[in-house]
């Protein structure tokens, strides 16, 4: 994800601001990292550049 | 019973548009994404900040992108957000607008899952996710509607999908109440359903 795309998303709970932290850069691009909401502490990961702001109860709920 | 007895089992139980239109684990571009893809593209600016909200295979936010529109793709599918990343088109794992800030863009797309299903034949994968507006085939489409004005900034628009199979009527009507004018910019007639785009404003 490009660090831009923190204007648009907020945490899906609270609707608050979000912080970065940066585990993998690469050309600019954040490829694996951590974004935190500022308010509640509930913490969403970013995967192969690809940041997963599905609410915790619906992360590991998926289809087979 | 075996797995494969399972397998074959939901596979007759499968929704015959669901089969015309070929199973996998994305769902791909259809006539429904060429019809909302060619109305956003109009109803958009150069270096607008647009969401494809669903975003599947990517067709329309690509269509954007091509058009000089910023646009960030979301789908629920992590399969689906590997696909749209890998086109080089920002990718973001959501569930609908929950992780979008107040007044964020101009524009959001949206071809919403709306066939409507009986409960008893849900076949509970991504397809299904894709595909699926529950019993009234506005499972998706209300929280939606019920949402979208709160991330369009104030000349934003939202274009919507509709198939004459969800009820066009319901749906402009349930918008109405939500704060949000629609009228009707696209649509084309096929055997079993007609297909609209509506573009939505906030009132």
């Amino acid at each position: 994800m490009q660090e831009e795309l923190l204007d648009i998303i907020c945490c899906p709970l609270d609707k608050q601001d979000l912080e970065l932290d940066v585990a993998e850069r690469e050309d600019g691009d954040i490829v694996a990292g951590t974004l935190t909401c500022s308010e509640c502490g509930e913490a969403y990961p970013i995967e192969d550049g690809i940041p997963n702001l599905l609410p915790p109860d619906m992360r590991e709920d998926a289809p087979a | 019973m075996t797995d494969d007895e399972q397998s074959s089992e939901l596979d007759v139980d499968r929704p015959a548009l669901a089969d015309q239109r070929g199973v996998d684990t994305v769902y791909g571009a259809s006539e429904d994404s060429h019809l909302l893809a060619e109305a956003a593209v109009e109803g958009a600016k150069e270096g607008e900040r647009a969401l494809d909200i669903g975003t599947g295979s990517g067709y329309v936010a690509g269509a954007l992108a091509e058009a000089g529109v910023d646009v960030v793709g979301t789908d629920l599918n992590p399969a689906a957000c590997r696909q749209v990343h890998e086109a080089g088109i920002s990718a973001v794992r959501a569930n609908l607008l929950d992780p979008i800030r107040a007044d964020a863009v101009d524009l959001v797309v949206f071809n919403p899952p709306y066939l409507p299903t009986d409960p008893e034949t849900e076949w509970g994968d991504w397809m299904q996710a894709a595909l699926s507006g529950g019993e009234d085939g506005r499972a998706v489409v209300d929280p939606f509607l019920a949402d979208v004005g709160r991330v369009l900034q104030d000349d934003g628009r939202a274009f919507l999908l509709v198939s004459s199979l969800t009820g066009i009527d319901d749906v402009t009507e349930f918008a109405g109440e939500q704060g949000l004018n629609s009228s009707i910019v696209a649509e084309e007639s096929f055997p079993f359903e007609r297909l609209v785009v509506l573009r939505l404003t906030v009132e």
